[in-house]
């Protein structure tokens, strides 16, 4: 995939993108578990986004604050401002390797946590919730892996939806060290 | 046997030492039967200081002090009072040379404190190993630590046998540093492929190892240096590193939470450009030059080995310029491997956009292309075999293919003038948009170098470097064998024109966060939009012939050639117009013009920027 695709509807201008509608997050299905796939996948391109939030999240917002923030957040513009300014690249990403995903998460201010999955059915799930995937399919070891991801904070699951909220680092900073 | 390898303070402690992975590997394969376990003494003291200090002494001020403070010597000063029993040893030499020079000593001050009872801790715990032969391995400011552990070493088990090998063991440095410390009972110079076994075998048999090439021993009371070979070892003899004590060390220790590991690969030794063209001030690759690499499709294998059996996908290259034939048989792999790899390579500043685009591809996203200079003039005179011009493109390509470029401007060489850098510095504001350097330098002079090996090169005058004043306790004749870097009186620029190109560097540093220079097209036209600190926003429209030249221009061309250019591409250019509209554009910086020829600067890519140092 050379960019976000999914089923948000967008415009692209070079690095740029623009959600041409705005983008539900709610919780209640599919539509926030599709947002949250396009914005990872805008930040793990390194893509500039603009887009305009709706809904009230009915779970912890602050599993969001890893993607880029948007134009407007009507439910709680108070929370913003906090969005745009605890915002920094990089701050939660994966990358793969030969059978593992290593995690870096410095959500925590202060703290850089390194997580290696490699567990298969910890790795495998997570892959696999890199689509947006309803709960009701993930089988016994699938719904165990998610219980420790959501636990994690790697996944966010909700209203029947589950996906993956760490992006793929496609496209490094510079410096690449900064991360 | 029983062999204990150490690489002590201040091996960088995010990376394993490709010596310890190596020698240990080259004891196993030489000698299947010995025990070979590992001491990683920087990672011990990182711990030694943060339990010690009561968590007040980081593992970020052990770089502060060993990485960064490499030219004031302050990593060996800290060690210097248990090598020499005495804790105040060389503080007021210290105090003194940091006076003068505005380094910040502190954090050295708050270690030296607990260099002694780590010293003493890290002789109790190798001891009870019961080795035979202890190697320490010494690069950088790892001598007088190792030193001081030696000492203690000996002190506790005269019989035991002490072996020193590693860079800082090159040439006359290797017999300086036996000759004037009796408790160091070996020296190996060179590479240690073929040497060190060989020593071993000689200690098992309990005979004198006169045959081996390069190495330092004791006849007596007499320190013998046996000559040093040219015969340098073969790729195929290289092995690939063993990390697996590293591992354990690491995960065991308390400051891992601190750091972010990655491996260190080995592709090559020595420098193929520096054989044909040895550029004049650089003497890192001691004395073998000769330029050997595995076999691409090796280090590949090597590094899924690693990644593998380590989980780290950060790869750092000792490389000191990556082979050529590596863009045909190597990176292609790497690419192909679907991993996200980062790696680090040291490079050729003249490479082709292509070959730019396929270390992006893959994952080779901290590049060192050796750019030192802006000024062709100068970039001749250090024999770098590159133009001005090339460098300023690289840098612009480093921004196309979201490349790290990390890079020095040097100046201080012998037969520079004045008017090398008036011209360079003028355009300097126009870069602002491209990757800064980490500063501006004057050289130093470094032994192996051709500044050092040939006087009339301009550099007559030298004496050991003032720092070893405060790290060493030896008569000047000795540290003028046992050392890397000398002073000199300064060549090359001065004055006012040293404090410019000072200045614009520092401003370049400073405006570099925020500054755009990009183009777009727009159907039949070129747009340049300009964001660059300290000029207004503009954006600037070119069509027809101007739009093409921009382009041309972004290879780098003369005048004369891209006038044949743009007459073979149809468009009917009057020479006159061509040379103002070219004025025109290197005056509003969008051209930077070094000597004839003019390169284009505004880029196509935007990579994400980050302060550095923001993780």
């Amino acid at each position: 995939m050379s960019g976000p695709d999914g089923g948000v509807p967008h415009r692209r201008t070079g690095r740029r993108v623009e959600a041409t509608a705005p983008l539900d997050l709610s919780g209640a299905g599919r539509a926030t578990a599709e947002a949250v796939r396009f914005l990872r996948e805008c930040q793990g391109h390194g893509l500039s986004v603009r887009w305009r939030a709706a809904g009230t999240p009915s779970y912890d917002p602050a599993l969001l604050r890893h993607l880029p923030p948007p134009v407007e957040l009507p439910a709680d513009p108070g929370a913003l401002e906090a969005w745009r300014t605890e915002h920094t690249h990089g701050v939660l990403y994966h990358r793969r390797g030969p059978d593992f995903v290593t995690v870096l998460d410095r959500r925590r201010r202060g703290t850089a946590v390194r997580l290696t999955l490699d567990h298969p059915g910890l790795l495998g799930t997570f892959l696999r919730l890199l689509e947006p995937t309803p709960v009701a399919v993930l089988d016994p070891v699938g719904r165990e892996a998610l219980a420790l991801l959501t636990a994690e904070r790697l996944v966010l699951a909700c209203g029947g939806w589950a996906v993956t909220l760490p992006p793929r680092i496609r496209r490094w900073p510079v410096p690449c060290t900064a991360i | 046997m029983r062999v204990h390898l150490v690489t002590m303070p201040w091996h960088p402690l995010d990376l394993p030492s490709l010596q310890l992975g190596l020698l240990h590997r080259i004891v196993r394969r030489a000698r299947p039967g010995d025990e070979v376990t590992e001491f990683h003494g920087s990672l011990r003291w990182a711990e030694f200081l943060l339990e010690h200090s009561g968590g007040r002494l980081t593992p970020g001020d052990c770089v502060e002090v060993g990485s960064d403070a490499i030219f004031h010597g302050l990593g060996d000063w800290v060690f210097s009072g248990a090598l020499y029993d005495d804790p105040g040893w060389g503080t007021a030499r210290l105090r003194d040379y940091a006076a003068g020079r505005g380094v910040p000593v502190g954090t050295a001050l708050a270690m030296r404190p607990y260099a002694a009872g780590f010293v003493d801790a890290c002789a109790t715990e190798i001891l009870a190993a019961d080795p035979d032969v202890v190697g320490f391995t010494s690069t950088f400011m790892q001598n007088v630590p190792s030193l001081a552990l030696a000492r203690a070493l000996k002190r506790r088990r005269p019989g035991l046998t002490v072996v020193f090998g590693g860079s800082n063991c090159d040439g006359p440095m290797g017999h300086a540093l036996h000759r004037n410390h009796p408790f160091v009972d070996h020296v190996v110079r060179g590479e240690a492929e073929y040497a060190f076994p060989a020593l071993l075998r000689h200690l098992a048999a309990g005979t004198d190892p006169v045959d081996v090439p390069g190495l330092c021993w004791w006849d007596g009371p007499v320190s013998r240096a046996n000559t040093e070979t040219r015969r340098t070892v073969a790729p195929a003899d290289i092995p690939s590193p063993d990390y697996d004590q590293w591992q354990a060390a690491l995960d065991a220790s308390p400051v891992q939470e601190y750091l972010h590991p990655k491996l260190v690969v080995e592709g090559a030794r020595g420098c193929w450009w520096g054989e044909k063209h040895h550029c004049t001030f650089c003497g890192l690759n001691g004395s073998a030059m000769a330029f050997r690499a595995k076999p691409g499709e090796r280090l590949w294998t090597e590094i899924d080995r690693l990644v593998r059996r380590h989980r780290i996908l950060d790869v750092v290259t000792v490389d000191n310029i990556i082979d050529m034939a590596y863009f045909r048989d190597f990176l292609p792999r790497v690419a192909a491997s679907g991993w996200d790899l980062r790696l680090h390579y040291e490079v050729k500043s003249n490479l082709t956009p292509a070959q730019l685009r396929l270390l992006g591809d893959s994952g080779t996203v901290h590049i060192q292309p050796g750019i030192e200079s802006l000024g062709s003039r100068v970039l001749d005179l250090m024999d770098k075999g590159v133009t001005g011009a090339r460098n300023v493109r690289t840098l612009r390509e480093c921004e196309n293919h979201a490349l790290t470029c990390s890079w020095n401007l040097l100046y201080g060489f012998p037969g520079e003038r004045d008017d090398d850098y008036t011209p360079v510095i003028d355009q300097l504001p126009a870069l602002v948009h491209l990757q800064p350097p980490s500063g501006a330098h004057r050289i130093q002079l470094e032994r192996f170098s051709p500044h050092f090996t040939d006087p009339d090169l301009g550099f007559g005058k030298r004496r050991p470097a003032a720092m070893y004043q405060h790290v060493y306790d030896l008569p000047e004749d000795e540290l003028a064998d046992l050392v890397y870097l000398f002073d000199t009186e300064p060549a090359g620029i001065g004055g006012a024109v040293e404090r410019r190109l000072r200045e614009a560097v520092a401003a370049w540093r400073a405006g570099h966060a925020d500054s755009r220079l990009l183009f777009e097209e727009d159907g039949a036209e070129l747009l340049v939009h300009d964001r660059r600190h300290g000029r207004p926003p503009a954006t600037h429209r070119f069509t027809g012939w101007q739009a093409a030249a921009l382009r041309h221009l972004e290879d780098g061309r003369t005048v004369p050639a891209l006038h044949r250019l743009l007459t073979a591409g149809g468009h009917e250019v009057p020479g006159e117009a061509l040379e103002t509209w070219v004025r025109r554009a290197v005056g509003r910086g969008l051209l930077f013009r070094d000597g004839a020829t003019c390169v284009s600067l505004p880029t196509w890519g935007e990579p994400v920027r980050l302060p550095e140092g923001s993780g």
